[in-house]
């Protein structure tokens, strides 16, 4: 099946197949199937249209994608609301912060790479060490280089693809 | 010497960051007299930029010019301590 550019195998949990994109690996991709209801043991080729949909609405802009809904965990004399109204969430308690929802600020694919170059771009414009390592194909922070620096000299890029 | 990351680790947010108090500070500005250091771990204010800074890196002092962009870096970070290495063929057989 293709999402949004990205060709992921029919056969493949959906967990796994979502770490195919720039920018998420399993502990993204995990909260991100509990974000759209879709259980642990999901293949791609088992979704109907309405996840994939869900799927794809989030991650070609995970800012602008709904908050997560409040399911409250259920007491055993619950009696569920009727289906057209959502459960209201609880109010939150005073002095207490409300925790961040950081998987709406999550970046993918070229927005990251967008960011990583324009903070190396950064680094370089100032003048820094870590813009001039850039520049120089070396470790950046801190590693020996007498050997073993070849990931560095491969990957390290002012102009950076990956 | 090690790369500071500013974001990413580093000093307690609660604590503030670490700097110098530069007694001729008001001085340097209005006369553009750069200012010998080698306080390399002082973190760059706000009120620094437009200053001129000579940082010490071990064995000279290293002209640095302050930029809106170097607001949270060190000043040890725009003087590099070690030479560039250069082979050069020794003349002895």
């Amino acid at each position: 099946m293709q999402l949004l550019g990205i060709r992921l195998p029919d056969n493949h949990f959906v967990k796994h197949a979502l770490t195919q994109f720039y920018g998420i690996g399993n502990k993204t991709a995990l909260r991100l199937c509990a974000r759209v209801q879709i259980h642990e043991r999901c293949r791609i080729r088992h979704l109907n249209q309405s996840q994939v949909t869900a799927l794809t609405a989030f991650l070609s802009s995970p800012a602008n994608s709904p908050p997560a809904a409040f399911q409250p965990l259920a007491p055993p004399n619950y009696v569920p609301p009727p289906l057209s109204q959502p459960v209201p969430a609880p109010a939150p308690r005073e002095g207490e912060p409300v925790p961040a929802d950081t998987l709406r600020e999550i970046k993918i694919e070229s927005d990251l790479r967008r960011q990583m170059r324009e903070n190396i771009a950064h680094q370089r414009n100032i003048g820094s060490y870590v813009g001039r390592r850039h520049a120089m194909h070396l470790p950046v922070r801190g590693q020996r280089t007498q050997s073993n620096a070849k990931t560095a000299r491969k990957l390290n890029r002012v102009e950076r693809y990956n | 010497m090690l790369p500071t990351a500013v974001v990413q680790g580093g000093r307690s947010a609660w604590k503030g960051p670490f700097f110098v108090a530069f007694p001729n500070l008001r001085q340097a500005l209005e006369n553009n007299i750069p200012i010998k250091t080698q306080a390399r771990s002082c973190t760059i204010l706000p009120n620094f930029i437009g200053l001129r800074f000579m940082v010490h890196n071990g064995k000279d002092y290293v002209p640095v010019t302050v930029t809106q962009d170097m607001v949270g870096h060190k000043l040890g970070e725009f003087a590099i301590t070690r030479k560039r290495f250069t082979y050069k063929a020794t003349k002895n057989k």
